[in-house]
């Protein structure tokens, strides 16, 4: 039972209304996107930094685990509530308090949603580079705590890229302000660094300051359809050892071409093996010589064909095919796990490759997007949650890929985080040294291991 | 539904959160239990065993909090379809316990027979005439709630017909125009508009003695007596030899056109849904497919659109009002931001969950305000009646009219 002097001082905090308690409102707290769930004591709404701090203090002289939360959309166990905890949810601080349209800064809360974000800052020919697939609902702070990255990764980087600054309350109640926030000139240790990619282990951003990027004149989408998976691979590192950088380089194989096309009805081409998505940007004089050479190299890669989008409507169709992914495939089956591996730029064609292979042996659904620019696939295997035996399939399949990353000299999350899911691979991914030097920081940050416990950092066996 | 089939469609949720985004109840409270990734959660564990649906009264609120906007479905890439889920579910609730008495008087007392929605019709106006409303506001008793009834009109649309259906000489169409509850009652500007413009177009206009659609019992669960009025609509309806059965209230068309799928498997009434639905077509969208009159007057006002849920994303309208109001000489459309969300009215929501309707209403009169037009146009008289509660008690000194009065308005300048 929760511990009624407990919620008195939170409501005192936050106020009634910002507070839940009854079961019925923890349960909808429990879950992310991930299969995972967990049972949190308290929701609370805080609206303030200072809010955040009192909170944090309780949680902190109590010892009781908290997690920042924000859309709840994290692919891989890290917005799942740890067992007993206050979940500090985001989404009601949620403003943009100042945009600076010279310097290119927008100085933003950390439940603002990045298409909040974009739209915002568009009437000014700006746009904040990093553009994961959830950008619709995913929250600024959950895509620092994520270090998202999106489909303009390739061009343009993830979201420890774009950040100039954090206010973040530590687990220890401390309120620190990172980088600097009038330049773009990064310190020596730079500490907005170590939060990017925390997934909410490190402490709460309260307020983060982003860099905007100017949007290009003139932007080409396309697309190319491939007879293989391969072809399509090698395709994408021939784009690149040519010199042009796409901001965008999606692949989509025959699953989830058909699963798309079935919920937006596009007209995609359903028989294609693999689908190339591409986008370059930039002046227009730039932007036709990228064009002539990704022509080229679709040429050379056997491409069946290929299409330029005519207008603005037919761009959009293109995005929203890509967008739609991860929702349109859970059509298939009641359960999937997305997994989000890197791979160097040459291996992908033949990563693809194996990961199909690998269904093939397994006899299961796997369907394959990848972020290709930079290496990043995503394999989303499908299963029955309801049947053992296909939990335990899939759970060896994924080893097996996980294995397959390592040996091709990739490594385990490009943009998803670890969470819940990923920890037992770590040990594969990152050598004793390694880790331990992560736990010291971790220890640095959170003495008392209140924050987001149980997530990212495995627990480290001596042998 | 059956808990089997119930379990399939919501297993396809696979949460990815996209419904926060449109969800009108999530976007003004932020809170899991108030969208529908958050509700089908619930649902599913109840359906699992792990939740007791009937010794939970809390699900039961945050079942009936829902606005069946159909928003989530239309936004959600595994085409989960909450609203029919959580009608289900709310089936269950009425099957189960029965209705509330509230709402037993108000749907199968008031709605489900025209004489006594007449009856109260006349009641509230006498209500609004006398003053004794200036003494209840005064007392605070109902918080504003009577304000929500619009300024009602002396007579209903129904006794005004004698006077208003001319016999044309040389009728190019003949339609059969859907006399709803709502526009007969409260709005009977708006009923008296449809017909002269269908007039003006030439359009011979019958007026089948219809009843209630039957959607605020649809939205309690209250099938069978859904059923009972759909089937004596359906009889009133069938065999007409019109080209179009027209309306003006996006809700009424809807849940009309929606009949076949409440009948999928009656041997008796499956076809004569499906025949109905055939004909179903909504005012402006019918005015558009008639390559309506464009001699009209000029009306200089700036005027925004919303979208009312049934308009939009139940009978998929929504160019042609639109077209209509771009087509009046000196009329100024302006777009407002979330046009298509739900204005938080949703038949008698706002009765029942007067916090989030009206915390919905004001993100709705919000954006409204922004655009700073004249007048507010919509194609349902459940949204108007809603809207113009929110210019009231955000005191702006605005109309919200349906673009056929506007329309209806423009001819008659013209004509003068």
């Amino acid at each position: 039972m929760v511990d009624k002097r407990l919620i008195d001082q939170l409501r005192q905090i936050v106020g009634n209304e910002n507070v839940l308690t009854s079961k019925i409102s923890l349960e909808t707290y429990a879950f992310d996107a991930s299969p995972y769930s967990g049972r949190p004591s308290v929701v609370v709404f805080p609206t303030t930094t200072e809010m955040v701090v009192a909170i944090v203090n309780i949680a902190n002289e109590k010892n009781i685990p908290l997690m920042p939360r924000g859309a709840g959309s994290c692919l891989s166990g890290g917005a799942v509530a740890p067992d007993g905890s206050i979940v500090i949810s985001l989404t009601k601080m949620n403003n943009i308090l100042e945009i600076d349209p010279l310097s290119k800064i927008a100085l933003v809360e950390p439940g603002i949603t990045n298409k909040q974000v974009q739209l915002a800052v568009e009437s000014y020919g700006l746009m904040y580079a990093p553009d994961p697939a959830s950008q619709n609902i995913s929250t600024i702070g959950g895509n620092i705590a994520e270090n998202a990255g999106g489909i303009r990764g390739v061009k343009y980087g993830s979201t420890k890229d774009h950040i100039i600054g954090l206010e973040v309350v530590l687990p220890t109640g401390d309120v620190i302000t990172t980088g600097n926030i009038h330049s773009h000139v990064e310190p020596e240790l730079d500490l907005t660094y170590y939060f990017c990619g925390s997934e909410g282990t490190l402490g709460i951003v309260t307020k983060a300051w982003l860099a905007l990027s100017p949007i290009n004149a003139e932007v080409k989408t396309m697309t190319a359809i491939f007879g293989s998976l391969e072809n399509a691979g090698s395709c994408v590192a021939d784009i690149i050892a040519q010199g042009v950088v796409p901001t965008t380089m999606e692949i989509m194989d025959n699953i989830v071409i058909k699963a798309v096309d079935d919920y937006l009805k596009l007209g995609l081409p359903r028989d294609a093996e693999a689908l190339l998505l591409l986008e370059v940007d930039g002046f227009s004089s730039d932007v036709k010589t990228q064009v002539n050479s990704i022509i080229n190299a679709f040429a050379t890669n056997h491409a069946l064909s290929y299409k330029i989008a005519g207008n603005e409507q037919e761009r959009q169709d293109l995005w929203k095919a890509r967008r739609s992914v991860n929702g349109a495939l859970g059509k298939l089956k009641p359960a999937n796990i997305v997994h989000d591996i890197v791979v160097p730029r040459d291996r992908l064609a033949i990563m693809l490759e194996k990961v199909a292979q690998l269904a093939k042996k397994y006899g299961i659904i796997i369907g394959q997007v990848a972020h290709a620019g930079d290496g990043n696939l995503h394999p989303t295997l499908y299963y029955d949650h309801r049947i053992p035996e296909e939990v335990e399939i899939i759970e060896e399949a994924c080893d097996e890929i996980i294995k397959e990353t390592i040996a091709q000299g990739g490594t385990i999350s490009g943009e998803h985080g670890i969470g819940i899911e990923k920890l037992k691979y770590m040990p594969l991914a990152f050598n004793k040294p390694t880790l331990h030097l992560m736990k010291k920081i971790k220890d640095a940050f959170d003495p008392k291991n209140i924050c987001n416990p149980g997530k990212l950092l495995p627990q480290i066996t001596e042998d | 539904m059956k808990k089997d089939e119930l379990l399939k469609l919501l297993m396809n949720c696979n949460r990815c959160g996209l419904c926060q985004e449109v969800c009108p109840t999530y976007k003004v409270s932020h809170i899991e239990a108030n969208v529908a990734r958050g509700r089908n959660r619930l649902i599913r564990l109840a359906l699992e065993n792990q939740l007791n649906l009937d010794k939970e009264p809390e699900v039961e609120k945050i079942i009936n909090e829902c606005l069946l906007c159909k928003a989530c479905e239309d936004s959600c890439p595994s085409g989960v379809p909450t609203p029919e889920i959580i009608a289900s579910i709310r089936t269950h609730y009425t099957n189960t316990k029965g209705l509330s008495l509230g709402k037993k008087i108000m749907y199968r007392g008031v709605f489900s027979k025209n004489r006594n929605i007449s009856l109260i019709r006349n009641l509230a106006w006498i209500y609004q005439k006398c003053g004794i409303n200036k003494l209840v506001k005064f007392t605070g008793i109902f918080n504003k709630t009577d304000e929500m009834l619009p300024n009602l009109p002396p007579k209903n649309v129904r006794s005004l017909l004698p006077a208003l259906i001319k016999k044309l000489p040389n009728p190019k169409h003949r339609v059969a125009y859907f006399l709803g509850c709502s526009v007969n009652n409260f709005f009977s500007s708006i009923g008296v508009a449809s017909i002269k413009v269908l007039q003006e177009n030439n359009c011979e206009v019958l007026v089948p003695e219809v009843n209630c659609c039957g959607a605020p019992h649809h939205s309690a669960g209250d099938m069978e007596e859904f059923k009972r009025l759909a089937k004596n609509n359906l009889k009133m309806l069938n065999n007409l030899d019109v080209e179009a059965i027209v309306f003006d209230c996006s809700t009424c068309g809807s849940v009309i056109k929606d009949y076949k799928n409440l009948f999928s498997g009656d041997k008796e009434y499956e076809n004569v849904a499906a025949q109905v639905a055939e004909k179903v077509q909504d005012i402006s969208s019918y005015l558009v497919s008639i390559d309506f009159n464009k001699n009209m007057g000029t009306i200089s006002k700036k005027v925004s659109y919303h979208d009312p849920c049934h308009g939009i994303r139940f009978l998929k309208v929504k160019d042609a009002p639109r077209e209509i109001l771009k087509s009046i000489p000196g009329l100024e459309l302006i777009e407002m931001q979330e046009a298509d969300m739900c204005c938080g009215g949703a038949g008698s929501y706002g009765i029942f969950n007067p916090k989030f309707s009206r915390d919905i209403l004001a993100r709705k009169i919000g954006n409204y305000k922004n655009t700073q037009s004249d007048i507010l146009a919509t194609s349902c008289p459940a949204c108007a009646m809603q809207l113009s509660f929110g210019m009231k008690l955000h005191n702006l000194n605005c109309s919200v009219k349906h673009p056929v009065e506007l329309l209806a308005q423009a001819y008659e300048i013209k004509s003068l």
